[in-house]
């Protein structure tokens, strides 16, 4: 499902060249709900922007659902996003003004789709995360765990192959983030879909798959992995919540 | 299409800011279509009234200066004139206001109707001008103006001449936008005459209809020529350039007129687009998102801009109705104004309409091109970088 080979990415900030990712290489089957996780700064979200299409590599090779996306230009990259990529973000990132029903539609404004199947599709978006109650909810009158949901259902209204989720959880409660963890487990039991996540939560650790350990832009692998996962469950359970 | 309610939802996120900012352009459209229409009246005048086959003659000194009445005759005998009429100035205010609010002249009735055919006065109404003394025929314009109608007795205090004139409506110029006032030569000069005066032995200008456009130019050379080393030498021209050149010292103001009606355009173009920016900064984050869900560049684009027009398009289109109305009622209360000539008359022509949408239209895309290609253009990733 998702090939990265060899792959790096740099920046420059002011002056300087900052190299988020080198050398990194993931193989994730599909179906899988895999975490990134690592400290600030260790490239995660730098590699979960490049699985989902949001950025290209300076080097290395992003495969996706048989589409290499190297070679797509800005325009192309968009309309396979819009195709094959859900994308949850942390601060839910919601459009105020309009229903949550109109919010998870939203995608579905570039497909071919006519207004009486937007919706209806919408409608069941917003039924599986458990929000067919509050559809025409404008976010303001939503909690932080319902806005989620509904960022969820307007990621999974496309029906796309990959989920992508950048801290989900960040800005919630623990009981809400443990229900938006358990929502996401339960969208790739139920409609086998792939989940890739970028976490500091290491609540997470119980829901997914298994977890990616990256360190200054490189990938731990065998021990260093081991150890880094340790040093989560530890901080797990320093701090419960 | 699709996009039209995130477009309507997006508008309506600030309301007060969206009011206030269509307010503006909805003000400045109303400023610019009032302002246009004094160029759009005369060039209105111009190419309604100017007859191609008339002609005007008077002194060559201008207009204040008089011909012989006299001279007039000799202008009907020269070869391609179909018809010619002596006309004077009467100044007549109307009793009720004491103050001249239509322009007013003394014509010959006989020979009128047949130098104005364009006019389209009924025969009939031209037979009563031609029988009555005291006939007056009125411009529907100014019919309407005062309620009169056909029969009514009016009295007229001129400002120029020493008599008073109580005549009575017996014809109508069925023209919406004509302010004119005729009365009958003989009226005015028999009424000069009782006071013991000698008369009205001069006319202001005669006005000359030539059977053939193409005689145009050879009838003025004539009389041009049969007037000179006169005491009244003529300056012969074509009723377009009349008007043109009577209405000229007013051109530097049309042109003031137009250097205003630019500023406030592109005043209100810096207002717009810097609402739209402050909305797209406002945005960015929700942009960010909708870029990495898949909205491509022209998507983005194209909707921003598209609530920059909207908005525009909205508000212009109220300010182009509401010019309207505010210029009906102005031509209810003022009418034709003596110091602005026909530039009083504030037509909103077609013309005046589609340049006012057409200026809401500009405005819109302007304001919104720039925020919007700036928020399109971006990157993704740099758009994710900048917001979170």
């Amino acid at each position: 499902m998702i090939e990265v080979r060899n792959v790096s990415r740099s920046y420059h900030r002011n002056v300087d060249e900052v190299h988020a990712l080198d050398d990194v290489s993931v193989h994730i089957d599909g179906g899988h709900f895999v975490a990134f996780m690592g400290p600030s700064g260790s490239g995660k979200s730098t590699l979960l922007n490049l699985v989902s299409g949001i950025d290209r590599p300076n080097s290395g090779e992003v495969i996706v659902a048989g589409q290499r996306l190297n070679d797509l230009s800005e325009d192309d990259l968009a309309r396979w996003r819009a195709r094959h990529v859900g994308l949850i973000f942390q601060f839910f990132n919601l459009i105020p003004v309009l229903s949550a029903r109109d919010n998870v539609a939203l995608p579905l404004l570039l497909t071919s789709l006519k207004k009486p199947e937007r919706i209806r599709r919408a409608e069941t978006a917003l039924r599986v995360v458990g929000l067919d109650h509050r559809m025409d909810h404008t976010p303001r009158t939503l909690s932080g765990g319902e806005q989620q949901r509904v960022a969820i259902a307007r990621a999974i209204v496309t029906d796309p192959d990959l989920i992508v989720a950048d801290e989900p959880t960040g800005d919630l409660d623990a009981r809400n983030a443990e229900d938006i963890l358990g929502l996401l487990r339960q969208l790739k039991h139920d409609f086998g879909k792939t989940i890739v996540m970028v976490t500091h939560d290491p609540r997470a650790l119980r829901f997914v798959d298994y977890a990616l350990h990256l360190d200054k832009g490189i990938l731990l692998e065998g021990e260093d992995a081991e150890r880094a996962a340790e040093a989560i469950r530890i901080a797990a359970g320093a701090h419960p919540h | 299409m699709k996009f039209l309610g995130l477009i309507r939802a997006n508008l309506g996120r600030n309301k007060l800011r969206t009011v206030l900012t269509g307010g503006a352009i909805m003000l400045a459209v109303v400023l610019v279509c009032l302002l246009l229409t004094m160029p759009a009246g005369l060039d209105a005048l111009l190419s309604n009234i100017a007859s191609n086959t008339r002609i005007s003659v008077h002194n060559k000194g201008g207009v204040v200066y008089s011909l012989p009445y006299s001279f007039t005759r000799k202008v009907r005998q020269v070869d391609g004139v179909a018809a010619a009429t002596a006309t004077m100035w009467f100044g007549g205010a109307f009793e009720e206001e004491g103050r001249v609010t239509f322009p007013n002249f003394a014509v010959e009735a006989e020979h009128v109707g047949a130098v104005y055919p364009d006019y389209k006065i009924p025969a009939e109404q031209l037979d009563d001008f031609r029988r009555y003394r005291d006939g007056i025929i009125v411009g529907r314009q100014t019919m309407r103006k005062y309620g009169w109608k056909i029969g009514d007795r009016i009295t007229l205090r001129s400002t120029v001449w020493p008599v008073n004139l109580d005549g009575r409506i017996v014809g109508e110029i069925p023209n919406d936008r004509s302010p004119i006032v005729w009365l009958n030569w003989t009226f005015l000069d028999e009424a000069l005459k009782a006071r013991g005066g000698t008369g009205l032995g001069i006319a202001n200008v005669v006005w000359v209809r030539a059977t053939d456009p193409e005689r145009v130019n050879a009838i003025m050379r004539e009389i041009d020529d049969m007037s000179r080393n006169s005491e009244a030498e003529t300056a012969c021209e074509t009723e377009k350039s009349y008007f043109a050149n009577f209405f000229g010292s007013m051109k530097a103001f049309l042109t003031i007129i137009l250097v205003v009606t630019a500023l406030v355009a592109l005043c209100i173009v810096f207002i717009a687009a810097n609402t739209a920016s402050m909305g797209v900064r406002e945005r960015s984050g929700e942009l960010a998102v909708l870029k990495a869900i898949g909205f491509g560049r022209r998507v983005i684009f194209g909707t921003l801009l598209a609530e920059a027009v909207a908005l525009s398009s909205v508000a212009g289109s109220s300010g182009v109705l509401l010019a309207i109305g505010l210029t009906h009622l102005l031509k209810a209360t003022t009418g034709w104004s003596p110091t602005l000539g026909p530039l009083g008359s504030f037509i909103v022509t077609g013309p005046v309409i589609v340049q006012g949408l057409f200026l809401s239209l500009f405005v819109g895309m302007l304001a919104g091109v720039v925020p919007s290609f700036g928020a399109a253009r971006k990157p993704v990733v740099q758009t994710l970088h900048e917001v979170f």
